[in-house]
C-alpha cells in the first residue's frame, strides 16, 4: 500500500509534464491537420528530423563568433529554432506534394518516416562516426526557467516552474490555438473545413490555404518537439529517438476530438501514463506496460463510441 | 503479337524511374563518405544477390525476404478489398508472441506441435486483423487510426510478455526460453535463414494469385475493393467480404511471425519487431498490390538491406542505413509519380507515334509487292 502511494510524488508530476511535452506539440499539430482534412502520419518522422537538426545545429552554432553570438545557451535556442524551420519545410513539402500533385498522404508519410529514421543515423555515422548515440560536451541543454513568484504559489506552484521554454511554449500554443479556433475568422475557416470540405470550398473558403497552414504548422511543432527530445530533455541524439511519440500524438489528437484543448488534455493524459509507468518500474515490480496500455485502449474505445454516434446521426439524417 | 497497352508499359516504367531517381539521390549520400557510388552499388549488388562464399548472400536475402513476402501479401489483401489497414506489424508481433508461448508451453509430437503453433498464430493474427475491420464496418472507425493504436498495443504487450510471463531467466535481456530443437523449421543451408518457410511464402503468393483472380470469391473481393456500392448492387455483401478478407490478411501476417520464431529466432525477445509490418506495407504498395509484384519487391528490398549491411558497411565502411535511405527514396518517388508521370506520358506518345509510322511504311511496302 505504501508502495502504491509512493508512486505519486512531485517528481512524477513534473516528469510526466516533461514526458507529455513532445506529445502535446505533436497532438496539437495532428489535431490541426485532422481538422483541415489532411491526415498527417509523418509527425513521428518530422520529430526525429527535428531532434537531429536541433542538436547538430546547436553543435555548429556553438562557436559562431563572427557576429558575436558565441554563447552556448543562445546556440541551443538557435538550434531549436532551426529545427522548427526544418520541420516546417518538411510540412510545406508534404502540403505541396499533396495539394499540387495529389500524392497519397499516407504513402508519403511512410516514406518520410522511414527516410527520417535512416537518414539521421546515416548522417550521424558519416559526420560524427557514431553508431548508436551522439553527443558533444560543448552542447548545452536548454535552460530551465524559474520564477520565484510562481513557485511560491501554494499547492500548485511547485508544478508550474522549473521547465524549459518549450514546455511553456506548448501550453501557450495550446491556449492560443483554442482562442484562435473560436474567436478568429481563420479559426472558423479551419472549423468549417473540418466539418465539411466541400461545403467550405463552396462557401468560398480557400481550403488549400488552410491545409498548407495546418501541415506547415504541425511540421514546425513536430520539429520543436524533436528539439525538446535532443537538446531540451537530454543533450544527445539516439537512433529512433522519437520512439513512436509522434504516433501517440496522432492518437491523442483523436482522443481529444481534434480540438486544441482536447488534444492538450489527452496528450497530458498520455504523458502521465508514461510518467507513472516509469515510476512504477522504479518503485515497485508491477509491470509498467499495463499503465501504458491504458490510453491506447481508451483511444480505441473512444474512437468507436464517437464513430458510432456519428453513424447513428447519419442514419437518422438519411431516414428523414 | 499482342502489343502491350499504354497503362501496362507505364505501370512498369514508373517503378523503374523511381528506382533510377532513388539511386541518383542515394549516390549523393554515398559521395559524402568519399566512396565512389559505382563501386558502392557494385558491392551492394554482390552483397545482396551474390553467389559466392560459404553461405551465398543471395540465399540470405531470400531468407530475409520470407517474412516480408508474407506481411506484403497481408497488406495486399487489405488494399485489394479497399481497406487501408496498416496493422500488419501488430498481427506479426501477436503471431510471434503466440508461437513463442505455445512453442514452450505445449508438449506434443514435433510435427503436430509445429502445426498447432502455426494454426494458433494464424488465428491470433486473424483476430487481430478482425478488430480494425469490425470497427470499420460496424462503427465506421478510420482503419488507419485504429491500426496505429493496435500496433502500439501489440508492441506494449510484447514488452510485457517477454519481461514477465514468458521471461526465461533474470539476465540482462528480456527474452523467452529457446524452443526445443525438434520444432525448429528446417533451413536448406545452415546459417542462411532460407528454409521451408520460404517455400510456404511462395506457395501462399501463388495461392493468393489464384484466389484473387481465378475464383468467384476473389472476384467479389476485388469488386468490393473497387466499387463498394456497385458490388452491393450486384448482390455482393460487402461487409462480410471485408471481414473475411481482413481475417485472412491477419492470418498471413500472424503466420509470418510464427515462422520467424519457429524457423529463425527460436525465441522472442524485447524489440523483436523491427518495422517489418511497415516494410510489408511498402512492399505491397511498390508491388502494385499484386502477389507476384509483392514477391519480387520483397526480395529486392531485403536484397538492398542485406547488401547494405553485408557489403557496404563491412567492406566499404558506408553505413548500412544507406539501404533504408534508398528504399525510402524509391517509395517517395513512387508516391510522387504524378509529378513526373505527364512527362512519361508524353514520351510514350512520341515513341509510339514514331513506331506506328515506321510500321505503316512497312505495310505499304508489303501491299506494293502484292
Amino acid at each position: 500500500m505504501f508502495d502504491f502511494l509512493n508512486i505519486f510524488t512531485i517528481n512524477v508530476i513534473s516528469s510526466s509534464i516533461r514526458l507529455a511535452t513532445p506529445i502535446i506539440l505533436a497532438a496539437l499539430g495532428a489535431a490541426m491537420c485532422n481538422k483541415a482534412g489532411v491526415l498527417n502520419l509523418a509527425i513521428d518522422g518530422k520529430m526525429l528530423i527535428g531532434a537531429f537538426t536541433a542538436i547538430v545545429a546547436t553543435y555548429f552554432y556553438r562557436n559562431y563568433t563572427s557576429i558575436g553570438i558565441a554563447h552556448p545557451v543562445l546556440a541551443t535556442y538557435l538550434g531549436v529554432f532551426t529545427a522548427m524551420i526544418v520541420g516546417g519545410a518538411f510540412g510545406f513539402f508534404f502540403a505541396w506534394m499533396h495539394i499540387k500533385y495529389k500524392v497519397h498522404l499516407v504513402i508519403l508519410a511512410i516514406a518520410i518516416n522511414m527516410l527520417a529514421l535512416e537518414v539521421t543515423v546515416y548522417l550521424m555515422r558519416v559526420l560524427f562516426k557514431q553508431a548508436g548515440t551522439w553527443s558533444h560536451p560543448s552542447i548545452v541543454q536548454l535552460p530551465s526557467l524559474d520564477a520565484a513568484w510562481i513557485s511560491s504559489i501554494p499547492l500548485i506552484g511547485r508544478f508550474l516552474t522549473g521547465y524549459n521554454f518549450i514546455v511553456y511554449f506548448s501550453w501557450v500554443i495550446a491556449i492560443a490555438l483554442t482562442i484562435m479556433m473560436y474567436k478568429t475568422r481563420f479559426g472558423r475557416y479551419i472549423q468549417a473545413v473540418g466539418e465539411n470540405i466541400e461545403a467550405a470550398e463552396a462557401a468560398g473558403i480557400s481550403v488549400k490555404r488552410v491545409q498548407y497552414f495546418a501541415l506547415v504548422f504541425s511540421g514546425m511543432l513536430a520539429g520543436m518537439a524533436g528539439a525538446f527530445l535532443s537538446v531540451g530533455h537530454l543533450t544527445l541524439f539516439t537512433r529512433d529517438m522519437s520512439s513512436g511519440r509522434g504516433w501517440i500524438g496522432n492518437a491523442a489528437a483523436l482522443f481529444g476530438f481534434n480540438s486544441a484543448q482536447g488534444s492538450f488534455l489527452a496528450a497530458l493524459f498520455f504523458g502521465f501514463a508514461d510518467g507513472i509507468a516509469l515510476r512504477l518500474q522504479n518503485v515497485t515490480n508491477l509491470p509498467p506496460y499495463i499503465v501504458q496500455l491504458m490510453p491506447n485502449i481508451l483511444t480505441i474505445v473512444i474512437l468507436a463510441i464517437v464513430s458510432y454516434r456519428g453513424k447513428i446521426r447519419e442514419l437518422k439524417r438519411t431516414q428523414q | 503479337m499482342k502489343q502491350p497497352s499504354k497503362t501496362m508499359v507505364l505501370a512498369a516504367l514508373v517503378p523503374l524511374c523511381a528506382l533510377i531517381f532513388g539511386v541518383v539521390i542515394t549516390s549523393f549520400f554515398i559521395m559524402l563518405t568519399g566512396v565512389s557510388p559505382f563501386s558502392a552499388f557494385r558491392v551492394l549488388i554482390s552483397g545482396a544477390f551474390g553467389t559466392s562464399g560459404k553461405v551465398w548472400p543471395l540465399l540470405i536475402t531470400l531468407g530475409q525476404a520470407t517474412p516480408l513476402i508474407l506481411t506484403g501479401l497481408a497488406a495486399m489483401y487489405s488494399f485489394r478489398v479497399g481497406i487501408f489497414c496498416i496493422a500488419q506489424e501488430g498481427q506479426y508481433v501477436f503471431g510471434a508472441i503466440v508461437a513463442a508461448w505455445l512453442g514452450v508451453a505445449l508438449s506434443l509430437p514435433p510435427w503436430l506441435h509445429i502445426l498447432v503453433v502455426m494454426a494458433a498464430s494464424m488465428i491470433a493474427g486473424g483476430i487481430y486483423g478482425l478488430i480494425p475491420a469490425f470497427l470499420k464496418v460496424k462503427l465506421g472507425v478510420n482503419e488507419i487510426i485504429s491500426s496505429i493504436m493496435l500496433n502500439s498495443i501489440a508492441v506494449l504487450v510484447l514488452e510485457y510478455m517477454v519481461a514477465f510471463p514468458l521471461r526465461a531467466d533474470q539476465g540482462q535481456k528480456a527474452q523467452s526460453a529457446v524452443l526445443s530443437r525438434d520444432i525448429w523449421l528446417p533451413q536448406f543451408v545452415q546459417g542462411s535463414r532460407w528454409g521451408i518457410s520460404f517455400i510456404i511464402a511462395i506457395s501462399l503468393a501463388v495461392f493468393a494469385y489464384f484466389h484473387i483472380w481465378k475464383t468467384p470469391k476473389g472476384y467479389e473481393l476485388r469488386m468490393v475493393g473497387q466499387a463498394k456500392r456497385f458490388a452491393r448492387y450486384g448482390g455482393i455483401k460487402a461487409d462480410p467480404t471485408i471481414l473475411k478478407t481482413l481475417f485472412l490478411s491477419g492470418m498471413i501476417a500472424g503466420l509470418a511471425g510464427s515462422m520467424e520464431i519457429l524457423g529463425n529466432y527460436h525465441r522472442i525477445m524485447t524489440g523483436f519487431s523491427s518495422g517489418l509490418g511497415f516494410d510489408g506495407l511498402s512492399v505491397a504498395l511498390l508491388g502494385q498490390s499484386h502477389p507476384f509484384g509483392v514477391v519480387i519487391v520483397a526480395i529486392l528490398l531485403s536484397g538492398i538491406r542485406q547488401g547494405a549491411q553485408l557489403g557496404l558497411q563491412i567492406s566499404l565502411q558506408v553505413p548500412r542505413e544507406l539501404g533504408g535511405v534508398l528504399i525510402a527514396m524509391v517509395i517517395l518517388f513512387i508516391a510522387a509519380e504524378n509529378v513526373y508521370r505527364p512527362l512519361l506520358d508524353k514520351l510514350y506518345d512520341i515513341i509510339n507515334n514514331r513506331l506506328t509510322l515506321i510500321k505503316r511504311k512497312h505495310n505499304v511496302k508489303e501491299v506494293d509487292h502484292v
